[in-house]
């Protein structure tokens, strides 16, 4: 018996503090949620603060569980895309009797006033509007008080729009409320960023910074949750977070080594989850003129000589797979084919041809902390480290924080980085075209690889329609990629959760979003 | 006395600017990208542009310094590249618990240091003499932050009788934040299940950060005690037959606690170094861990508000030192 | 000029020393210790090596203190890891001390407002919380084994530039500094060959404290990821990264932490004996 349950106990029996709060009432979310910055649906881009935004507000368009692929019912009961003369015209037909925390009901106003806010406050997840929807100012009216009608240009794609409105940046907010509390033209912008105005089934009661999310059930909501509270607790160290578990301190420990999930999947007391994610780590190699990975038999060298099965299953354990292509399991156009196979003495002789019979030494930069899958990137990192020397290279690595290494990779400043990469919505072409062209400014463009083959693959797959077309066309890509592009993909990490036994209807889906109405705990 | 105060006053107020000066530059020496850390890797050039216009950060380096300067003197420490708000709201949030626990460790401090230090100056070379020299030559050897981990392992893994994070339970419903000291708001509240079990939250991370100090003192208790009691004037108290716990406490103590005091002004000052370490460790909500995290991502705006308020705090609790010193001791006079 | 001489002849000092038993512990250990960083290239296996299939393995005939995270070997870990503690503790004093010196001779020779100024800046690198400040600097030069050593000098040279300019101040009225000054020796020379030898008792014991204290603080640094780059086998970093283990593989964790323990705790005995013997009057 744990001393402070023991003394709680007595306090509460004793004392009869009315605070204490029912366990099988509240459920308490350990992980490391460090990067909240703010609980505003229209400005946070961060994983933390989209997973608590997610049950703070709704979205006209969601998903279910786990699948990314089928859009149902949210605040909209119906919606309808129509082809315009030069814009895809997309129509919502909101439900009646939906409110917000607040009490007011939802309407076609709220749904415009989201919209607008969005591009107004230019949030990081902005782009997400502007540019993939390429949605304008003035382009969302309200026809009467339960349609809404977006329009969109017809370069734009619908499909793409309506997945990007399941995000946060899509939370209908409570416009008569936000703009009470607004400061002037900041579209209630710093209010919001400590306290909720939405429909979804929690409100935000607390925050305490570096500490914990309180949210409890909201009185009005449509979706009634099972629970009265979710308490988000920020635990970093793993091994605290491992402990915290097996104590009852909390409910669901996120980002768990291998090891105590193989411990906690022996126990009967507790289950283990690994979720899926869409999350890529791979090396990228700078194809710059004068460096050593210009020449692709080099990066060959690079690919055969990392022993990925070893990686994966001794070091990963499991909390990642193997892939070597670069659109993820998950996504349409994903392929499972995995060709390089761990090999040595290929490696040396394909650098005994690119002219490099003594081998190669480089820098490769890497991020401290924690690196996907749990995993720290510095663990990643000395074990690619010691294969690269089985193949001829002697990699020097630089652990530097995680923002000096994009940093080094955005100015196109590395040799070999060591990094992950997701996707902003899910979508093939949330990978191919940040991989695979140049003009894109992003992955393909870091590592100085400007390809006409990649770059006019990527496009055409963008906009096929036809999914089996498309499927075609990225496996193309995918292939292509493979042999030639500055990456070696070493796996896709999955997020290690371990879990109370008598927590039900936990599911995270690829995108990181749990509903937290559909978890309930046994007594 | 007035004057030395003024002075003293002056000379706070130079350090604080010296720790700024220093702190600001030491930030530039090498060309960082601050907007990049914040924004994230998927973040687009122009949203990286147009961060960096937002906060200045495209203006030369002594541009950014005389607006730091300006906005300083107006008490604005500038804003947190990371969390996005204003430092000095980050410091208000995250100080109180670090003020909890390094005043909890300073308890361990001084209620392990100073009996533990008599005990052995008066069992000198006896057994307990020997055990309190060697706990505190290993006390003062051990790294607090594996101290922390293996103390986590033990009490909280093990035995299961301590909570191993945070400051109050998930389970109990958190005070009002008045002061933002967890124990001190839920005896506001009058909530005493809170309280006891702040305490408890509070006893691992406050001995892990206490136990080194604490060495120190001990060994310099002692030290003291024994040129002590080795005085003439103690040796005529006992000679004049005053029993030995009266000498021990109304004679030599009273004239130990002068050099003890001036330790324990360093050793609180050390608290908050080390609370950079136990508070990482332990998920402690201070600026301890606020200074990791934002050195981490280069928010040097948070980094130098940080040492700003630590350096001032440093320079207080000299000052109230020195007051203690001249209050205890008639002898000085500060002119 | 016999007078100028260091005060303690060097027979007795010796003799006392054999007689503290702290003292010899230290003195042993830290023997040992050089012992186990010279030959540690021989009596331990690579320190880098690999072995995946055999991670977290306790402690065996093969691998005496087990295996870290990577399946590598910790006792050559830690074996190798002596030499760059001893080397990070050195460096820092090294650089502290000289740091230390040359702005305490400047500031109690020139005197005057020279002397207000440096010691002001002397005060607020004392005003600093060490590891923040240090944190700060290696954050800022990017991190490395090099640069955490400046970083922890940076921090802990004010205390030095105090020792010597008290001393300088002390001995600017001792007679031998009138008498050498009456028979015309210049300035410098006057600081370099009469004032330095004169503060070297107490820099040496305070010297020999900070090397532990260095020790702790660069391994705190490299703790937080401010320090040694991977697969560097620094305590520190080696405390680090296998702490979110420990429930599997303590050993691992343990090992390093106990050489910095053993490391700091002879230079701690160290300098209690030293002080003892050198300083009387510095005594706790």
């Amino acid at each position: 018996m744990k001393l402070i349950k023991a003394v709680g106990l007595i306090a509460v029996l004793g004392l009869g503090s009315a605070l204490a709060q029912d366990r099988t009432q509240t459920l308490i979310y350990g992980g490391d949620w460090s990067d909240l910055i703010t609980m505003d649906p229209q400005v946070s881009y961060e994983f933390s603060g989209g997973l608590v935004t997610d049950n703070l507000y709704e979205t006209l368009v969601k998903y279910e569980g786990a699948d990314l692929s089928t859009l149902r019912p949210g605040l909209a009961e119906s919606w309808k895309v129509d082809r315009g003369r030069d814009s895809w015209e997309i129509t919502f037909r909101l439900r009646r009797g939906s409110k917000f925390s607040s009490g007011n009901e939802v309407t076609a106003r709220d749904g415009v006033y989201t919209c607008e806010r969005a591009l107004a406050i230019k949030g990081p997840g902005s782009f997400l509007f502007t540019e993939i929807a390429q949605l304008k100012p003035g382009a969302t009216k309200a026809l009467d008080n339960y349609t809404v009608m977006v329009s969109i240009p017809k370069t734009a794609s619908p499909g793409s729009f309506l997945s990007i409105l399941t995000f946060n940046i899509g939370g209908i907010v409570d416009s008569e409320t936000v703009q009470r509390n607004a400061r002037g033209n900041d579209f209630g912008k710093e209010w919001l960023t400590n306290n909720s105005a939405g429909s979804g089934p929690f409100r935000l009661v607390r925050w305490d910074r570096g500490s914990q999310v309180l949210l409890e059930a909201s009185p009005n909501a449509r979706l009634k949750p099972k629970l009265q509270r979710v308490i988000l607790r920020e635990i970093k160290e793993p091994a605290v977070l491992r402990t915290a578990l097996e104590s009852g301190e909390i409910d669901i420990a996120e980002g768990l080594t291998p090891e105590a999930l193989r411990a906690l999947a022996n126990n009967p007391r507790f289950k283990t989850l690994r979720a899926d994610s869409l999350r890529l780590n791979y090396l990228g190699m700078s194809v710059k003129e004068g460096s050593p990975f210009a020449n692709n038999l080099v990066r060959d060298a690079v690919r055969y000589s990392i022993n990925q099965d070893e990686l994966v299953s001794g070091l990963v354990q499991g909390n990642g797979t193997k892939i070597q292509t670069i659109i993820p399991k998950g996504l349409l156009g994903y392929d499972a084919r995995t060709p390089y196979n761990f090999d040595p003495a290929r490696a040396r002789r394909l650098l005994a041809q690119a002219g490099l019979p003594n081998g190669l030494e480089f820098e490769l930069l890497v991020s401290t902390g924690i690196c996907g899958g749990g995993i720290p990137c510095a663990d990643i990192a000395a074990k690619i480290q010691s294969d690269l020397a089985k193949g001829g290279f002697k990699a020097n690595v630089k652990a530097i924080a995680n923002a000096e290494v994009l940093r080094t990779y955005r100015a196109q400043n590395h040799q070999m980085v060591l990094v992950g990469w997701s996707p902003d919505f899910p979508d093939p072409d949330g990978n191919a075209t940040p991989l695979a062209n140049y003009a894109a400014r992003s992955l393909a463009w870091r590592n100085v690889w400007n390809d006409a083959t990649s770059a006019k693959l990527a496009n055409q797959a963008s906009l096929e329609t036809d999914p089996a077309k498309r499927t075609a066309l990225y496996r193309l890509l995918t292939d292509y990629v493979l042999k030639n592009g500055p990456y070696a993909i070493l796996y896709q990490p999955a997020v290690p959760l371990g879990l109370s036994a008598k927590v039900e209807g936990y599911v995270r889906n690829a995108q990181s979003q749990v509903r937290f109405e559909n978890i309930s705990k046994l007594p | 006395m007035f004057s030395y105060f003024i002075r003293r006053l002056f000379f706070v107020i130079f350090v604080a600017w010296g720790v700024t000066f220093a702190t600001f530059f030491i930030a530039n020496v090498v060309p960082i990208d601050p907007a990049i850390a914040a924004l994230g890797d998927n973040a687009r050039e122009e949203q990286i542009q147009e961060f960096r216009e937002r906060y200045g950060l495209d203006k030369p380096i002594w541009q950014q310094y005389l607006i730091y300067m300006g906005r300083l003197a107006s008490g604005d420490l500038g804003n947190s590249l990371r969390t996005q708000r204003a430092v000095a709201e980050d410091l208000r949030e995250f100080f109180p618990a670090t003020l909890e626990l390094s005043v909890a460790a300073f308890l361990v401090t001084l209620l392990l240091g100073v009996p533990a230090g008599i005990l052995a100056a008066l069992r000198q070379n006896k057994a307990s003499d020997v055990t309190v020299r060697v706990l505190a030559l290993m006390g003062g050897a051990t790294p607090v932050f594996f101290l922390a981990v293996l103390l986590q392992y033990v009490f909280a893994r093990q035995l299961d009788l301590l909570p191993v994070q945070g400051r109050l339970d998930g389970f109990t419903f958190p005070p009002p934040r008045v002061t933002g000291l967890v124990g001190v708001d839920a005896l506001l509240a009058r909530d005493w299940a809170a309280f006891v079990d702040s305490l408890l939250h509070l006893m691992l991370p406050a001995f892990v950060l206490g136990l080194f100090s604490a060495a120190i003192l001990a060994r310099m208790t002692r030290a003291t005690m024994l040129e002590v009691l080795s005085q003439d004037y103690i040796r005529t108290a006992r000679a004049k037959g005053v029993a030995g716990r009266a000498v021990i406490f109304r004679h030599a103590l009273k004239n130990a606690s002068l050099p003890i005091l001036t330790l324990l002004g360093g050793l609180l000052g050390g608290l908050l170094s080390g609370a950079v370490l136990t508070e990482t460790i332990f998920s402690w909500p201070g600026i301890g861990r606020y200074v990791t995290q934002s050195a981490t991502s280069l928010d040097f705006p948070a980094v130098m508000g940080v040492t700003l308020l630590v350096g001032l705090v440093y320079a207080l609790i000299n000052l109230i030192t020195d007051l203690l010193y001249a209050f205890l001791d008639p002898r000085i006079r500060y002119s | 000029m016999a007078v100028l001489a260091p005060v303690n002849r060097p027979s007795r000092p010796l003799r006392r020393f054999l007689r503290n038993p702290g003292g010899l512990i230290g003195a042993s250990l830290l023997v040992v210790l050089i012992l186990l960083a010279l030959l540690a290239p021989i009596i331990a296996s690579d320190p880098i090596n690999q072995n995946i299939a055999e991670r977290l393995k306790p402690p065996s005939a093969q691998h005496i203190l087990g295996t870290d995270q990577l399946g590598r070997d910790v006792w050559a870990r830690v074996a190798h890891g002596t030499g760059i503690s001893l080397k990070v503790g050195f460096g820092v004093v090294v650089l502290a001390v000289l740091i230390g010196v040359l702005v305490g001779l400047l500031a109690g020779t020139l005197g005057g407002a020279w002397d207000n100024l440096l010691m002001r800046v002397t005060d607020i690198f004392f005003a600093f919380p060490s590891l923040i400040l240090a944190m700060a600097i290696a954050a800022a030069l990017g991190p490395n084994l090099n640069n955490t050593i400046i970083a922890v000098a940076l921090v802990s040279w004010p205390i030095y530039a105090r020792l010597v300019r008290a001393s300088v101040l002390a001995l600017r009225e001792r007679e031998f500094v009138e008498a050498a000054r009456a028979l015309g020796a210049g300035r410098s020379r006057l600081m370099l060959r009469h004032l330095l030898p004169n503060t070297l008792t107490p820099i040496f014991v305070q010297a020999s404290f900070d090397v532990g204290g260095a020790i702790l603080t660069a391994a705190g640094l490299s703790f937080i990821g401010f320090g040694a780059q991977p697969p560097t086998p620094e305590w520190g970093a080696m405390v680090s990264e296998t702490r979110s283990y420990i429930a599997e593989a303590i050993w691992a964790p343990t090992a390093p932490a106990i050489g910095i323990l053993l490391t700091v705790l002879a230079f701690n005995l160290l300098g209690d004996a030293l002080r003892d013997i050198l300083d009387p009057r510095g005594r706790d």
